[in-house]
């Protein structure tokens, strides 16, 4: 018996759904069809009147969203992939995220985004969000890398009063299985080293923080040992967590699926810079994918992202400056 | 009655300023609130400037045809004390209330200074700029051997490490540069091998060698016959020290050419206050610098026992803070050692040290008498640096001292 | 507020509501227009002259405590026929810190959310699916009954992506959803013929599947009549309810603009006249009011805005160093609940 990434985020929606008569899920294919995921297969069922499916309006759900979260709803939207909140952008950065500021009336919205890229996908079905959400005020954004985390985070997100741009991992939906989901639960904004070493640190969130452990695992042959921060939350950016393990490595590698043009990881880097200076033993590194759109080819997909290669390179070059 | 200011307003977004076609009012005239007293036209649109309450107007400013910045004072109103209450309009002295409070204000204040800007020339467009300064060379090794990142820095100021204590360290960082592992594995390795505490005495003596040796130092040196000079101190009693007459010379050159002492400090030559000379003196682990005053001032008879008293103080340790303090010049007699060449280095806050070898029998040849005859020599050498004086001013004034010494009854 | 769901027509009562509601926004936004041109407001001021009839009677038409009411920036009127205090808007305005939305937005772009009266955002159509939401909230809560929820519109905000999506949305979800379309001739500067090319906007209803009327915006009868007939409807649980209203804008598009693109035949012809001379017309003729009690109005009127002016204009502005600079509801960081995992130190 095992739990998949994409189990435990259907398994919280259902927690949610039987715990908090506030919570109801509204998304595109999600009420008998499950989803285009199947991350909420059989919530229609169990949930009557809960899980709706909607029009094509990626605009209109936000609206309809927020409207409901002034009313006292806890709603959860599905975009079905990440790419397509680009349309809703309006209503999450403008209408969402300036609500509470404005007004004093929170509006607790979770906008799950399955984001980041699978072989073949292509540009429209591969982006990476979270860098472009978290530049503005009044959003948490989350990027669970572990199954318990998927579970727990999406939880915890439910019951923030401010609207969360939820990421989940596409590529981790069945590929990231765990024996059960465990009770390491931190909070919301909170880091989690995953990996402890004293050579350098990668920081990373999502499926990078995978790719990022496996470059370790290689440069331990060769007797570098990495510690790896997953960052779980990159809005609230937990950069004690983050400068406290540059503290111990001297040397620091941010490391995301993003495009390369600022976003989580030059915020990682600025920050260390600016707050850690001293600690540094080495330019700060980044790496990112390439700054171009996401390919379609598996072969080009797989060398436009961050990969253990490409990670292994980027730390040999940082482990011998 | 309290006076009402009509202000040219903000009429758009983006607009700076408006020009006045036309004065609708004259002084005099009564007008009625929220009445359109002044049509001004912006690059939007034309439009009126209204009033905010009933009122006379009692002076204008402002003339038709002319542009007006946003806030422009264009007239003023006499109102009635309870229209003002009544509107709750602000009036001149409301106004003048709220400025001073805004310069108490630090809000009010830094509010301010964001748009600050009178001057809205500031902002036309310049055109672009091909860069012609040449830059700085740029270096080829970044990454090199010096470079020293900010956690080595950090990690050095933890334990007081200057550059030349790593320079023991071989670096293995790009361009042989030595990274904070390095550093570590090095004093990891130093724990294999015996050490001791430095004493306090040992670190002050470091501190103040490593800040002297950060400028450029030369050391010129002279033979010195000391013949006359152990003739005279025989004949003396109580006896002076060699050290002594060092220092008298020294001091008798030095008010020659005060400049040569002098201590440079940026674009400016500090010269000396007084001829108060310091003498270097071996202690249990260190070397201490009391301090005689206002050497050129007394004979050497006169000098015996205050020499004496600081020496003895200094090697039992009993010297007061003030002893060692305001000297412009040093001397240090390293020939009781019997060493007869050495490179001595002045304080970090001196110029000049003057070091004497031991005296050794040596045939000189005489030219009077066309013979080889014996004679004790010493080396006398004087250490300088170089910012404040030459090789040709420290010889002089090295001359100078070798001279006065051969006449030890005049000093 | 009195509303009456049959024969608002003959309701005396309700007509003069709706007058008074116009009136006192008139004379509250000729009043934000002088503050403008003394130089006490900053940022813009954005009137809804010409189009009082149509607010006004929609506002009128909710029920405060029970219906949603999202207004755009030409609805002085419905707002405080809605409920809102003239000191909301005095205080927002002029920046008072004691303002609903303490000087961290301004002029038209407040609200009380929790009163049922979102804050607009600027982007036009975004509040037509935040008014469905809130309609589906009630109906998740078993509370929908009875409930409209209205918000108001343009000519131009019709063209957007929101207007549609958001209307389609509510259509598809078959709630108590009024759109009034304000279709005042000009979208800023932009003439009708630039910016759709159906011979009516309310064309679009029946695209929408819902119900669709039109209405003269100057008319305050047939406001009445209209709007209340769609809030009705939409009130009996017959979907949305689209109302488009033909009027001009008697204004700029904000008080920085003098409108001299709108050409004199446009002014000159029907639509062009004042919703409120009309109103007055209409009242006197149905013996609804007499001369006296309107002048009294405006008298009274005029008083009330002159109070709301002069306290907000005295009250003092938000304060930089007291601001509380963040914009979540969450304060972090929130304490741990579990452990953290201890790396191992090397």
């Amino acid at each position: 018996m095992s739990v998949t990434y994409i189990d435990a985020i259907r398994e919280a929606q259902e927690t949610l759904l039987r715990e908090d008569p506030r919570v109801f899920l509204y998304g595109q294919d999600i009420a008998t069809f499950g989803g285009a995921f199947k991350a909420t297969k059989g919530l229609a069922e169990k949930f009557p009147n809960r899980v709706f499916d909607c029009p094509i309006s990626e605009d209109a759900m936000i609206g309809l969203a927020v409207g409901a979260a002034i009313e006292g709803m806890r709603p959860i939207v599905e975009m079905q992939f990440a790419d397509f909140s680009s349309i809703a952008f309006n209503q999450i950065v403008n209408q969402a995220a300036t609500h509470f500021y404005r007004t004093g009336v929170p509006i607790p919205i979770t906008i799950r985004l399955p984001s980041g890229g699978t072989p073949g996908s292509g540009p429209f079905h591969s982006q990476s969000m979270e860098g472009i959400y978290a530049q503005y005020p009044g959003l948490v954004v989350l990027t669970p890398a572990s199954v318990s985390d998927a579970y727990h985070m999406l939880i915890d997100a439910v019951a923030l009063d401010d609207p969360v741009i939820f990421c989940e991992h596409k590529f981790l939906y069945r590929w990231l299985k765990s024996k059960s989901i465990n009770d390491d639960h931190l909070p919301i904004g909170q880091a989690r080293i995953v990996r402890s070493g004293k050579h350098a640190t990668v920081v990373a969130y999502s499926a990078m923080v995978h790719e990022a452990v496996r470059a370790a695992d290689r440069l331990q042959q060769d007797g570098w040992e990495i510690e790896v921060v997953d960052l779980r939350s990159v809005k609230p950016l937990d950069i004690d967590t983050v400068l406290a393990s540059v503290a111990r490595t001297g040397r620091l590698l941010a490391l995301g699926e993003a495009f390369p043009w600022g976003g989580v990881t030059a915020e990682v880097v600025s920050r260390v810079a600016a707050e850690g200076f001293h600690l540094l033993d080495a330019p700060p590194q980044r790496l990112n994918a390439r700054d171009t759109p996401v390919p379609y080819h598996p072969k080009l997909w797989a060398a436009h992202r961050p990969t253990p290669e490409s990670i292994c390179e980027a730390l040999r070059k940082l482990l011998t400056f | 009655m309290p006076t009402v200011p009509i202000l040219m307003p903000q009429l758009g977004e983006s607009i700076a300023e408006a020009t006045v076609i036309r004065l609708g009012i004259a002084v005099g005239d009564a007008v009625r609130t929220d009445q359109e007293i002044i049509e001004v036209e912006t690059n939007k649109a034309v439009m009126g400037v209204t009033t905010l309450c009933n009122g006379i107007v009692s002076e204008i400013k402002a003339q038709e045809g002319i542009s007006y910045s946003v806030g422009s004072l264009l007239g003023l109103l006499e109102v009635a004390a309870e229209e003002v209450a009544r509107t709750g309009v602000d009036t001149l002295e409301s106004l003048e209330a709220k400025r001073s409070d805004a310069s108490t204000s630090p809000a009010q204040a830094e509010a301010n200074l964001h748009f600050a800007i009178d001057d809205a020339d500031a902002y036309e467009e310049a055109p672009a700029v091909v860069p012609s300064v040449k830059g700085l060379p740029v270096p080829a090794g970044t990454m090199g051997a010096h470079y020293i990142s900010p956690r080595m820095r950090a990690r050095m100021d933890d334990l007081g490490l200057r550059e030349a204590d790593i320079s023991a360290v071989a670096g293995t960082g790009a361009g042989g540069r030595v990274t904070v592992e390095d550093l570590e594995r090095f004093l990891d390795y130093l724990e294999a091998w015996p050490s001791t505490q430095a004493s306090p005495m040992r670190l002050a003596v470091a501190d103040a060698m490593r800040r002297s040796w950060t400028r450029p130092l030369a050391t010129v040196g002279l033979p010195t016959s000391l013949d006359r000079v152990l003739d005279h101190r025989r004949t003396h009693e109580p006896k002076p020290g060699l050290t002594l007459y060092m220092l008298r010379a020294f001091a008798l050159a030095l008010t020659e050419n005060p400049a040569t002492a002098g201590y440079l400090i940026g674009d400016k030559v500090v010269h000396p206050r007084a001829f108060d000379i310091g003498v270097a003196v071996q202690v249990e682990d260190g070397v201490v610098v009391p301090v005689v005053r206002k050497v050129d001032q007394k004979p050497l008879r006169e000098l015996i026992a205050e020499y004496d008293d600081l020496v003895d103080r200094a090697r039992r340790r009993r010297l007061s803070e003030n002893d060692c303090r305001g000297g412009i010049a040093t001397v240090t007699n390293f020939g009781t050692f019997g060493l007869t060449l050495g490179t001595p280095i002045p304080l970090p806050n001196e110029t000049l040290i003057l070091g004497i070898g031991a005296g050794v029998k040596k045939p000189i040849w005489s030219a009077q008498a066309e013979v080889f005859l014996p004679a004790t020599v010493a080396e006398v050498f004087l250490t300088f640096d170089h910012r404040v004086v030459d090789g040709g001013g420290a010889g002089l004034l090295l001359k100078r001292v070798a001279e006065l010494l051969q006449d030890p009854s005049a000093l | 507020m009195p509303t009456n769901t049959d024969g608002v027509v003959t309701n005396r009562d309700f007509l003069r509501s709706v007058f008074h509601s116009m009136l006192r926004a008139r004379i509250l936004e000729n009043k934000l227009s002088s503050l403008y041109k003394a130089g006490k407001i900053v940022g813009g001021v954005y009137l809804g002259r010409g189009q009082e009839a149509v607010s006004a009677t929609l506002g009128t038409s909710l029920i405060q405590g029970k219906d949603f009411f999202a207004p755009l920036i030409r609805d002085q009127a419905g707002r405080t026929a809605f409920g809102e205090s003239m000191l909301d808007c005095t205080r927002t305005y002029l920046g008072s810190a004691q303002g609903p939305m303490r000087g961290r937005d301004g002029n038209i772009h407040r609200g009380r959310p929790e009163m049922g009266m979102p804050a607009m955002i600027s982007h036009l159509g975004a509040q037509v699916p935040v008014v469905a939401g809130m309609l589906f909230a009630k109906r998740l809560q078993g509370t929908l009954e009875g409930r409209v929820g209205a918000t108001c519109i343009g000519d131009g905000a019709s063209s957007t992506g929101a207007f549609h999506e958001g209307l389609n949305l509510a259509a598809v979800e078959k709630l108590p959803l009024v759109i009034v379309i304000g279709n005042n001739q000009f979208a800023y500067s932009t003439p009708n013929s630039r910016q759709f090319v159906c011979a009516d906007l309310v064309e679009k209803a029946r695209g929408y599947g819902i119900g669709g009327f039109s209405v003269d915006g100057t008319d305050l009868l047939a406001c009445v009549s209209v709007i209340g007939e769609a809030v009705r409807r939409a009130r009996a649980g017959q979907g949305p309810q689209m109302v488009v209203a033909r009027l001009l804008r008697l204004s700029g598009h904000g008080e920085h603009d003098d409108g001299s693109y709108v050409p004199d035949e446009i002014r000159k012809d029907h639509y062009g006249r004042d919703c409120i001379e009309v109103a007055i017309r209409q009242l006197l003729e149905n013996g609804h009011a007499t001369a006296d009690e309107i002048s009294s109005w405006e008298n009274e009127f005029s008083d009330e805005v002159q109070r709301a002016v002069a306290q907000a204009q005295q009250e003092a502005p938000p304060d930089p160093y007291h601001e509380d600079w963040t914009a979540l509801a969450t304060r972090f960081p929130l304490t741990a609940s579990q452990p953290t995992a201890q790396p191992v130190f090397p």
